[in-house]
């Protein structure tokens, strides 16, 4: 990067310019395990140093990558051709919550669980919950659109904005939405920089809508002896018209995972649980989680235990929990895809998977947020074999191909960045592609803001 | 710098970002320098190769309280404290320890002979430069602003250890032994003696390990994995032989090093092997001892002695996070004080000082220890009660920034305190 480049910033963030090959090196990856040196970081205070920057980034040609907790799985927050990261973790006010409106405003560094829990000494809720909540940004959520276990009842970041400040790629400060419920003055702006992945704009500050907290819940854990069982008991609940806040469901992959964690015990044919959590008013929730059981139970369930109170629940989900850390004994590395199919395509897609693992000879885990047809599909390899590297990557594009054919999705929550984006057209087709460029271009024409990302013709690592 | 082990260590790591939601520091830098994931990488290019400022890296693993709670949060499991450490030792390898603590771990801290002579001459310096601060607080003495030290408050040396405070042939056998540790032997003998005498109530023979080596963890978490080995080795040997049932520690940082880190020290191929791994499973906390040798629940009726919820118990790294041992010692505490004792406000916030990190940065570790004592103060607490010696330190010296009227004492002190009301 220029030298005059890196003073002009200098002169900006002072101290909180960052150009250690030390500093560099702790910013140079994120979730995915991917690794790319920026030549510098800055840790912007205000919009209007995230303004600066990009102005000077348009008049040295630099790239800008906004961060917020580099918690991602798509390499969304990754400088895949250097530049500049702006950290936006140190901008993590919580502006206001208003109490009357039901409204938030917050900076984009705020953690999640942080507002979360500002929200509920309020008697309030922001229900997107990503299993980073503990240290993921609201910045980052809304760039990647997280989603998270509770999307089944409540939705995911989009359904929770209602206007945002950006900066976007010429250097101007955009505000855009509503203070209010409703809205429709023009195209929707803020919606369009949800889950932009940082290309279209620097998100600086967000107004959120709060719920009022669910008064209680219950947890159901529900164990099978198949898949297909689980499965048709997804459906069966749907059926009943319930809509439970969180449906987990772990295929025999992921049981065998836990299996032996001695405090978690599990039958011994289990070869499916499901997780279901139901909230509200007391009386409808002890109503709503007496149809759950009666549902599993019809469907073949061999086991349903089910809690009230806060400390039974939280030992009902460490199963659920306890995979993710321990999917690892499976083979150290991950290749992590996060499909959706719809509800009801379920069984398909599990059939799909165990038949797939074993025709490619792949170890393959599968669980996630059945109650939106959402599976985290973990292809688990050493990482020290060429060919099971190509057999996974083989299976990984299977994976997708089934997915849309099924009228499903790539990705639920994790977003493309550079991990999915050779797909990004088998979903969305050319012209989906194109328009989508078009829209680039009208937001950042100079290609400052993240690039590398979402298009494969950007993909190439830098020059 | 090449290391198969660390590398292995160090690749568990999938840079998921747990450990900011616990790291001591991270509120303070705000920057994932600080954290773990960011330190790993750092190690990471350093054995790769791709980063060959080893002085850069040493100073970013050297900004660290080692308190554990991200190795305790981890995901995957990930030994980030045996990361750090190894990390620390390698580099030292290759461009060797700053001269400050080379002075103080390589000569000082293994030999009891030098210890003590180094102690007198602290003692003198302390005297000559020392200026007297006007609080009761057990902290007598302030170094210079020259010093590079504004504003640290350092408790006076004393001139007499506790052991050497022990008649001759006093609590030389028994079946016991007490691993008093070098702070309570010689900065604060009282605690040394409170540990000692609150021990004998149990009716057993207690022996002070007297010519105990230092437990080793300032050297080894400053990468001084050699001087640390000579510690453990002298220690190990002397405690085999003297082959008592268990050896009782007052301090949590000491227990640790004896617990954990003897064995990462001391590999399966070390002929001491088979002594320390049978040192290290006596080894074990003064709460559990006072528990399990019926001392706790010999202690009179404490209710109605007074000053309900004024002593709070603060929560030791190494004791309450590594070793677990955070509930012995509040049942020391309920049957020394009784309603006293009442949970304080951040009990388990680490009280910021991290051994070598307090030298380093003082102004930081102030910061988050001051925060800690203030925290208790409006809570109500008027006595912060531990079991680990660098917290005391700490706590005493924070307190005499923020709020003098703040005692800060080790739990044996309340129990000698009950025992002698019976």
């Amino acid at each position: 990067m220029d030298e005059r480049a890196i003073s002009a910033l200098r002169e900006i963030f002072g101290e909180r310019l960052k150009d250690s090959l030390e500093d560099r090196i702790c910013y140079s990856f994120d979730a995915t395990g991917k690794e790319f040196l920026p030549d510098a970081v800055a840790f912007p205070l205000t919009a209007e140093e995230v303004r600066r920057t990009v102005l000077l980034a348009n008049e040295f040609r630099f790239p800008v990558i906004p961060r917020g907790a580099g918690s991602g799985f798509s390499g969304g927050s990754l400088p895949v051709r250097g530049g500049v990261v702006l950290s936006l973790e140190r901008m993590d006010r919580i502006l206001s919550i208003d109490t009357e409106n039901l409204v938030a405003v917050v900076e984009p560094g705020v953690v999640t669980e942080t507002l979360k829990e500002e929200a509920k000494k309020r008697g309030l809720f922001y229900p997107p919950d990503p299993a980073s909540l503990k240290f993921c940004t609201i910045g980052g959520n809304l760039a990647e659109c997280a989603g998270g276990m509770c999307a089944v009842k409540y939705g995911v970041t989009r359904d929770y904005v209602l206007g945002l400040e950006a900066v976007l790629g010429t250097g101007e400060l955009l505000r855009t939405g509503v203070y209010t419920v409703k809205g429709v003055v023009g195209y929707d702006l803020t919606r369009m920089l949800v889950g932009s992945e940082g290309t279209l704009g620097i998100i600086t500050k967000a107004t959120l809508k709060l719920i009022p907290l669910p008064e209680s819940a219950a947890t159901l854990l529900a164990f099978f002896r198949t898949n297909g069982e689980g499965a048709r008991a997804v459906a069966g609940i749907v059926e009943e018209r319930i809509t439970p806040c969180a449906m987990e469901m772990m295929d025999r992959t992921a049981i065998d995972c836990v299996r032996e964690i001695a405090d978690l015990p599990v039958p011994g044919d289990a070869g499916c649980a499901l997780l279901i959590e139901v909230d509200g008013p007391e009386a409808s929730v002890s109503q709503e989680a007496g149809r759950v059981r009666a549902a599993c139970s019809r469907f073949g369930a061999t086991e349903v235990r089910l809690s009230t109170d806060a400390a039974g629940r939280e030992k009902l989900w460490e199963l659920r929990r306890s995979i993710s850390p321990a999917i690892r004994r499976v083979n150290p590395v991950k290749i992590n895809e996060d499909i959706v199919v719809p509800r009801s395509r379920l069984p398909v897609m599990y059939d799909f998977l165990s038949d797939l693992a074993a025709r490619k000879n792949l170890k393959i885990v599968n669980f996630g947020h059945a109650g939106d047809g959402n599976i985290h599909v973990n292809i688990m390899i050493s990482g020290k074999d060429e060919d099971e590297r190509r057999r996974a990557d083989d299976a990984v594009e299977e994976v997708f191909r089934k997915t849309v054919e099924l009228g499903g999705t790539i990705s639920g929550e994790h977003g493309i960045g550079i991990a999915k984006a050779p797909f990004l057209e088998m979903e969305v087709g050319p012209l989906g592609v194109s328009v989508m460029k078009r829209l680039k271009d009208c937001f950042d024409p100079n290609g400052i803001l993240n690039p590398g990302k979402i298009f494969v013709s950007e993909s190439a690592a830098r020059p | 710098m090449r290391d198969e082990e660390l590398r292995n260590l160090a690749a568990a790591c999938a840079k998921c970002g747990t450990c900011r939601t616990v790291c001591t520091l991270y509120p303070e830098r705000k920057a994932e320098i600080s954290v773990a994931r960011g330190k790993i990488a750092l190690i990471d290019a350093a054995l790769s190769g791709r980063d060959g400022n080893l002085g850069a890296i040493e100073g970013a693993l050297s900004d660290c309280l080692l308190c554990g709670r991200c190795e305790r949060a981890c995901p995957n499991q990930v030994l980030v404290e045996e990361i750090l450490m190894k990390g620390r030792a390698d580099i030292a390898k290759e461009i060797g320890l700053p001269a400050w603590k080379r002075l103080l771990f390589g000569k000082v801290m293994p030999s009891p002979g030098i210890r003590a002579a180094a102690t007198a001459a602290a003692t003198a310096a302390q005297r000559l430069l020392a200026k007297s601060i006007p609080t009761g607080s057990g902290l007598h003495y302030r170094f210079p602003e020259a010093f590079g030290l504004s504003g640290r408050t350092l408790p006076g040396f004393s001139a007499k250890g506790f052991i050497a405070s022990l008649a001759p042939g006093e609590a030389a056998t028994g079946d016991v032994m007490l691993f008093v540790g070098c702070v309570f032997d010689h900065v604060y003998p009282q605690i040394g003696r409170a540990s000692y005498e609150t021990m004998k109530a149990s009716g057993k023979e207690i022996a002070v390990f007297r010519d105990a080596a230092c437990c080793g963890l300032p050297a080894m978490a400053s990468g001084d994995r050699d001087s640390a080995l000579r510690c453990a080795e002298e220690n190990v040997r002397r405690l085999r032989a003297a082959a008592p049932s268990s050896v009782v520690f007052p301090c949590g940082s000491c227990l640790v090093m004896f617990r954990r880190n003897l064995l990462t020290l001391i590999p399966e191929t070390h002929p001491l092997r088979g002594d320390a791994a049978w040192v290290s499973g006596r080894c074990i906390d003064y709460a559990s001892f006072i528990l399990d040798s019926g001392v706790a629940e010999s202690l009179p009726d404490p209710s109605g002695s007074g000053g309900d919820g004024k002593i709070g118990y603060h929560d030791s790294c190494h004791l309450s996070g590594t070793l677990g041992k955070g509930r012995e010692a509040r049942e020391v505490l309920r049957a020394a004080a009784g309603p006293a004792f009442a949970e304080m406000p951040g009990a388990d916030l680490c009280c910021g000082y991290g051994g070598a990190f307090n030298v380093r940065d003082y102004a930081t570790s102030s910061r988050i220890g001051e925060n800690k004592v203030s925290l208790a103060a409006r809570g109500g607490t008027g006595v912060i009660a531990t079991a680990c010696s660098g917290c005391i330190l700490q706590m005493r010296d924070m307190a005499a920034h923020v709020q003098p009227s703040m005692r800060v004492a080790h739990i044996a002190e309340l129990v000698f305190a009950s025992l002698s009301r019976r």
